[in-house]
Order: structure tokens, then sequence, then C-alpha cells
């Protein structure tokens, strides 16, 4: 007989699983009985066979992003890290210029690609500016609130106990920020993975959202759908790096 | 210095800022096309308003505002309505969250040459990508607020004899209410942000349009009004919910 939390984790699978087939059936039939002509939708199986000669195509592309949003990513979090740190210096300067931060995260900073192209040009300069940008903003803010997480109690104790500068650092004040920093990265991440593929659609001259852009103008629809969903799966893929990675470091936590 | 006011020293940090860039772009030969002094913005936002400095404003406000509502509104009813699924049964929950959360994860940008190819280049697409931008935060907000209602709530309700539908509008909403809230207004922000990306990528009507039109035809001061006007739609937007946000949970 079995334990009914192991009932309930089967039946959740075997919903899932039949969701998942629905659709891709749904989506079968979408193209074969023509609901949406062949030319806007691609059936899945079509798909899955374009997905290996696409990634080969792709690579360049896939190399070309890759390298802007590590660039833009990576630049963005020490900015973030530096300015938030700073800041955190003081109560005052955190209430002062958390407002603006926390503007930052919520404008929609599209508007300013066009102004950033004028400024840096059409090659791969304006997407690592704009990724950076977009990764800096929702970091910054977690930062300036991971340093909110230390209690000033903790390091008194900490300092009680004879604990050295270097010691309250590793021991008290990094655990004490660690989740928030984390939660961060991964805003972080995914904004600079936004903001890398939208001026790469918008120039169209490099990287995977190029690619795509250059498949979807000249319909070739199947090659299209599988560089979607191979651009899904990398970031897909990073996510989960990002998170095994997060939980590999923080594992002494607990 | 401790005395004054945060708010004012932000203020004069903002006015500074605003100081060296009219000083930098008048004192320097930087080109006129690449950056254009803040008087002269200032004076181009006036004549946007007034009607005289790019084609047909009132009206591509008027659209890209339009489109804003109609996929906020689809947005949050089927995002709050996702939620309180996903959060009506464990089974159900354990089903399909895992799904949502790897749609989470993609950056939907690149689902947009995919919207564009199957509804058009009109309002559709656009309406359908910040509604996909937005929808995601209010789903997850809406269920994560159920989930962690105090049980005893309920049961003390169910005890006084309330009926399911009762425990529901009268217990269990009102006690997530905050955490939905903070997700329709997040909702909101990203809403706005996706129904503009639209409108940058593919080009033909809105604040997109003249921001490309502008673009397109080094108009740099027009373009500098229309990008701090729809920066401005943005942040009053988002303080708007904000303060509706802050007034419901009271």
């Amino acid at each position: 007989m079995m334990s009914s939390a192991k009932r309930d984790h089967y039946l959740a699978l075997t919903i899932r699983t039949i969701a998942i087939l629905l659709f891709l059936l749904l989506w079968y039939l979408a193209v074969k009985l023509e609901w949406i002509d062949s030319m806007f939708l691609a059936s899945p199986l079509d798909t899955l066979q374009h997905l290996i000669p696409v990634t080969r195509k792709a690579a360049p592309d896939l190399y070309a992003t890759l390298t802007s949003f590590s660039v833009a990513f990576v630049t963005g979090v020490l900015f973030a890290l530096l300015v938030g740190f700073v800041l955190s210096i003081s109560d005052y300067n955190r209430k002062v210029f958390v407002p603006l931060l926390v503007l930052g995260v919520t404008i929609p900073k599209v508007t300013l690609m066009p102004l950033f192209i004028l400024w840096f040009g059409i090659e791969q300069l304006p997407i690592i500016v704009f990724g950076a940008l977009s990764a800096f903003f929702p970091m910054v803010v977690n930062v300036l609130s991971a340093t909110g997480e230390v209690k000033p109690n903790q390091i008194l104790l900490a300092k009680a106990m004879g604990f050295s500068r270097l010691q309250i650092y590793r021991k008290v004040i990094f655990p004490a920020m660690l989740p928030v920093l984390i939660s961060g990265l991964f805003y972080a991440c995914n904004a600079a993975m936004m903001g890398v593929f939208i001026v790469e659609l918008a120039l169209a001259r490099h990287g995977l959202g190029a690619f795509v852009h250059d498949l979807a103008m000249t319909f070739r629809t199947a090659d299209m759908y599988a560089a979607v969903v191979l651009t899904a799966s990398i970031t897909v893929f990073i996510n989960m790096a990002l998170w095994y990675g997060a939980r590999y470091f923080g594992r002494w936590r607990v | 210095m401790h005395r004054v006011p945060p708010a004012l020293t932000r203020l004069a940090l903002i006015l500074a800022l605003l100081a060296v860039w009219e000083l930098a772009t008048r004192l320097t030969s930087v080109n006129v096309i690449l950056i254009a002094p803040p008087s002269i913005v200032l004076w181009e936002i006036v004549r946007v308003f007034a009607g005289l400095s790019v084609p047909d404003f009132y009206l591509n406000a008027g659209i890209t505002l339009a489109e804003i509502a109609v996929a906020y509104a689809i947005a949050a009813v089927f995002g709050v309505l996702m939620g309180i699924a996903v959060a009506s049964s464990k089974v159900i929950g354990d089903a399909f969250e895992p799904i949502l959360l790897v749609l989470y994860a993609i950056p939907k940008i690149i689902l947009y040459p995919v919207i564009v190819l199957m509804i058009g280049t009109g309002y559709a697409s656009k309406i359908s990508f910040g509604i996909l931008v937005g929808i995601f935060v209010i789903i997850f907000n809406t269920a994560a607020g159920l989930r962690q209602v105090e049980p005893n709530y309920v049961r003390l309700a169910h005890s006084l004899g309330y009926g399911k539908g009762k425990i529901f509008f009268k217990v269990e909403l009102p006690a997530a209410a905050q955490t939905i809230l903070s997700g329709l207004r997040l909702g909101f922000g990203y809403t706005i942000i996706g129904v503009i990306t639209g409108e940058l990528l593919v080009v033909n009507v809105g604040l997109g349009f003249l921001i490309d039109w502008a673009s397109v035809n080094y108009h740099t001061a027009q373009l500098y009004a229309v990008v701090l006007i729809t920066l401005a739609i943005g942040v009053v937007a988002n303080l708007v919910v904000s303060r509706l946000e802050r007034r419901w949970v009271r």
C-alpha cells in the first residue's frame, strides 16, 4: 500500500505529463489540420528534426550571446556589489539612494535602447551595456537589503566572543547576507539575459537574438522554432547551473 | 548634514546631475546628435505636450496606454485565477508549478518572434507579450499568499460554521491580500515593460513608434523627450499602484 504522499506525488507527475502531451498534441494538430498556416507554425516533429542542424548553424551566434551575457552579467553584478556596499555604509545614504535604485528596477529601461545604440554603436557594446544595466538594478537593490539582514546584535556578540574582524566578516556578516545576495543573482541573471536578447533582436547583427530574427524574417519557420527551443533550453540550463551552484556554496549553512 | 531630509538630498543630487549634463553639453564639443542638453529636452517635452513636436503624440500615447490597460487587465484576472487554482490543491500545485517555473525562467523576449509570427504585428501581439511578461509574478504571488495563510484561521472559521466559499472570500483572500497585491504591483511594472518592448521591436504605432521615429531621423531632442515621457509614465504608474496597494492593505 502506497503512502498518500507518494500517491499524490505520482498523481501530480501523471497530470503534468498528460498536460505536456496534450499541449504537444494540440500543437501537432494545429499544424496538421491547418488551424494555423505552416508558414507561421512548425509542428513539434519538424521542430525536433531541425534542432540539431540549427544548433550547429547557430554555434557562432551562441558563442556571441554567451560572451555578451557573461560579460554583462559579471560587470553588472560586480558594479552592483561595489555600489551596494559603498552605499550601505551609512543609513542616510541608504535612505537617499534606495528609492532611486528601486525606480531603476521598475521603469521600462528598454526605452533607453535607442539612446544606447546612438552612444555605443551597433556592434556588441550596446548589447553588453544594456545587459549589464539590466543586471545592475535588481542586484544592487538586493545587496542593499542583504546588508540590512545583518543584525548589529550578532556582530556585538561575535565581538564579545573575541572574534577578529575577518572572522566577523566570514562567520557573521557574509552568512547573514548570502540568501538575499543569491536571490539577487537570480534576478540579475534573468534580467541580463532579457536585456541581451532585446538588443540582439533589435540590432539583428550579433547573437542568438539576431539568428532568431533572421529566421523569422525569412519565414524559415521550423528553423526558427528550433532556435527558440534551443535558446529556451540554454536559459533554463543557465538557471539550473546557478541554482546548483548556489546550493553547493550554501551547503554549510544548514 | 544628517538633519537634511533624504528626499531633499536626493532632489539636490538629481539637480546637480542635470547641471553637469547641461554644462557638459554646452561647454564641450560633444556632438548634438548624441546628447541634447536638459534645457532643450525640457522645452521639447513642453512642445511634445503642445502637439508641436512629434507626429500625433496623444494618439500614439493613447494607443500605448490602452494596450497596457488591456494587457494588465487580462494578466491580473488570469494571473490571480491561475494562482488560486495552483494553490487550491497540493496535487494540482505539484503538477503545474514546475511547468510554470520553467516558463518563468525563460526570458520571454525570445518568444516574441513566435508571437508576432502567429498573431501578426498589430496590437494583439504587443498585448499578448505584455501579458506574458506580467502574468507569472501575479500567479506565483497569489499562490504563495494563499499558501501562507495560517491554517488555524481556516480551522476556526470552519468550526464557526462558515461554508467553503465564505471561508475563501472572508478569511483566506484577505489574509493573502498583501502578497497578492504586491504581485499585482510587480506584474503591472512588468506588463508596461512588455508592451513597450513589443512596440520598440515591431514598430508601427504607439510611443515605441515615436521613439523609433525620433531615433531613425536623428531628432535627438525629440528622442530624449519621448524617452523621458515614457519613463515618466512608468514611474507615475508604479507610484499610483503602490499607493493603491498601501491603501488596500490597510
